[in-house]
């Protein structure tokens, strides 16, 4: 349980030989996964045709559905590496909890647009007490949390060690705060069923997840790839404080 | 006969924190009256119909309970960093976990406390009907209670330390008590109509299984989050 | 208005919203990299100028 770095916890840096070269990523990943959601869009609204009562409405559902399943697929990210660096304690790992932290925010405030923008034609309202819209406002606020934890802590490695807590322990919630929901919303009045899927939108879905995804992987890379460099200009400065070599 | 050294240690934090909690007087009574102030305000925003205040009376004393509760635990950790006596508490032998344990029961008897008037003041201001299965009632409360106290006690260990720990704890803190909220006031609310539904059992089961898990995972965590 | 034409309003919006999002990050993260690169350099720069004297 306890790592050994806990005696002395100013080690925890020097313990990282990785810590002295940020990456640099290739701009050319931000023009793929571009690309690829332009394609995987014109591909699935070209393709899909109107469905019954819902008509055109459907198409949202290619920006609104990728979009919550990265929140999701980020926040797994923040919570792996939070707890494998309250495990290992490499710096490394914290700053990419952190940028799949943001990353994941920005998908998050996405998606609960796009919902709100579904909502108001198709049920009439901006806002419904869904148990999918009401777990992912809540998942927002955690994830609000965790980078306003971040913002007002100077310290790196406190910040570090506490922000890991909040995403492991974050995390942990999402499941119980979506089943508390939906029993909260079911038990004052009857779910609505979630239509099966037609086949004939199963691939413009599947496409736009992926182009999403590469956008996904570009943004947390990018926003790692600063981070280490701020992070890297700090340590310099700091040594050259120290006036050491 | 270590656990027995534990418990000790634990005690002597509860203790030393609810002593100085209730000497100073200040601490207690102004939460208290905090809480049951937000009520007041709740129940002239909501009233004058008896009806309706008789149905929101439930979500009323949980919000009270959140908003003075958050005060609180932010006190608990705040006498002993402006005293400087945190570091020297960290330094005692004997397992980090006893200092939060400590913590946990002396902020559980200072809510039990504050719960209890926000309760009485909420029962005879919104005109509550005490039912026949009352002790299931405080069940409820209770559980909403400890989970409250677990991750105001945890979140409150690092918050009180941050630069902003007046918005911080609030905003790490609300968003992970939605379960218990949820839980707390629909179990309340059915079992304050006779629970013709049955649905009380679903949500006590649901907040016990929420106690336990984060019980078990913020004393996991604490051990990183003490560190200096 | 008919449903289908109001309908369209919100499609355009969804997809307008979501290409202001992606759009706006890149366009921050881009900005924010070029200044933590640029910062990084001359730190680098400095620091290797100071060793060689």
């Amino acid at each position: 349980m306890k790592p050994e770095g806990q005696l002395n916890s100013s080690s925890d840096r020097l313990r990282d030989p990785s810590a002295a070269r940020p990456p640099r990523t290739s701009i050319w990943l931000a023009f793929v996964s571009i690309g690829a959601v332009i394609v995987a869009q014109t591909y699935a609204i070209l393709t899909s045709p109107a469905e019954g009562d819902m008509g055109h409405l459907q198409k949202i559902m290619y920006v609104h559905v990728p979009a919550a399943w990265m929140t999701f697929l980020s926040f797994f990210v923040v919570f792996a590496f939070s707890v494998r660096y309250l495990w290992q304690r490499r710096e490394n790992d914290d700053l990419l909890a952190a940028s799949a932290a943001e990353v994941g925010a920005t998908f998050n405030g996405l998606t609960l647009m796009l919902g709100m923008i579904w909502g108001r034609p198709a049920w009439g309202v901006w806002w419904v007490w869904d148990a999918r819209l009401t777990s992912t406002l809540v998942l927002f606020l955690i994830f609000v949390g965790y980078l306003a934890l971040r913002a007002f802590t100077d310290d790196t490695q406190q910040k570090a060690r506490w922000s890991a807590a909040v995403g492991a322990i974050g995390a942990l919630n999402v499941p119980i705060v979506y089943m508390s929901v939906k029993w909260w919303r079911t038990l004052h009045q009857p779910p609505s069923s979630p239509a099966t899927l037609d086949p004939r939108y199963t691939m413009g879905l599947r496409l736009n997840a992926i182009a999403l995804l590469l956008v996904m992987i570009y943004f947390i890379r990018k926003r790692y790839e600063i981070a280490r460099l701020e992070r890297a200009t700090e340590h310099m400065a700091e040594a050259a404080a120290m006036g050491g070599k | 006969m270590t656990w027995r050294d534990d418990w000790r240690r634990v005690r002597a934090i509860a203790r030393k924190d609810v002593t100085t909690e209730l000497r100073a007087k200040a601490g207690f009574n102004s939460v208290a009256s905090l809480g049951v102030t937000i009520l007041i305000l709740l129940g002239l925003a909501l009233g004058p119909d008896a009806e309706a205040l008789r149905n929101a009376s439930v979500g009323a004393v949980w919000l009270a309970t959140l908003f003075s509760g958050v005060l609180a635990f932010n006190r608990s950790f705040q006498v002993e960093l402006e005293s400087g006596a945190l570091e020297p508490l960290l330094l005692y032998p004997g397992p980090r976990w006893t200092i939060f344990a400590g913590k946990l029961l002396g902020n559980l008897i200072f809510l039990t406390l504050m719960v209890a008037i926000v309760v009485a003041a909420g029962i005879v201001l919104f005109g509550v009907q005490i039912p026949a299965d009352w002790p299931s009632l405080i069940g409820v409360l209770a559980l909403g209670v400890v989970g409250l106290v677990v991750l105001g006690t945890f979140y409150a260990s690092m918050a009180s330390r941050s630069r902003a720990r007046e918005v911080l704890l609030p905003l790490l803190l609300f968003p992970m008590l939605v379960p218990v909220l949820l839980a707390a006031t629909t179990a309340s609310k059915a079992l304050l109509g006779a629970d013709v539904m049955h649905e009380a059992g679903a949500w006590i089961r649901l907040l016990v299984a929420y106690d336990l898990v984060f019980l078990i995972a913020t004393f996991i965590a604490f051990e990183h989050v003490i560190e200096a | 208005m008919t449903t289908a034409a109001s309908n369209l309003n919100f499609i355009i919006a969804a997809y307008a919203v979501t290409w202001i999002v992606i759009l706006g990050y890149l366009w921050r993260l881009v900005r924010k990299g070029g200044r933590a690169r640029a910062d990084y350099e001359r730190m680098a720069q400095q620091r290797s100028g100071e060793k060689s004297q």
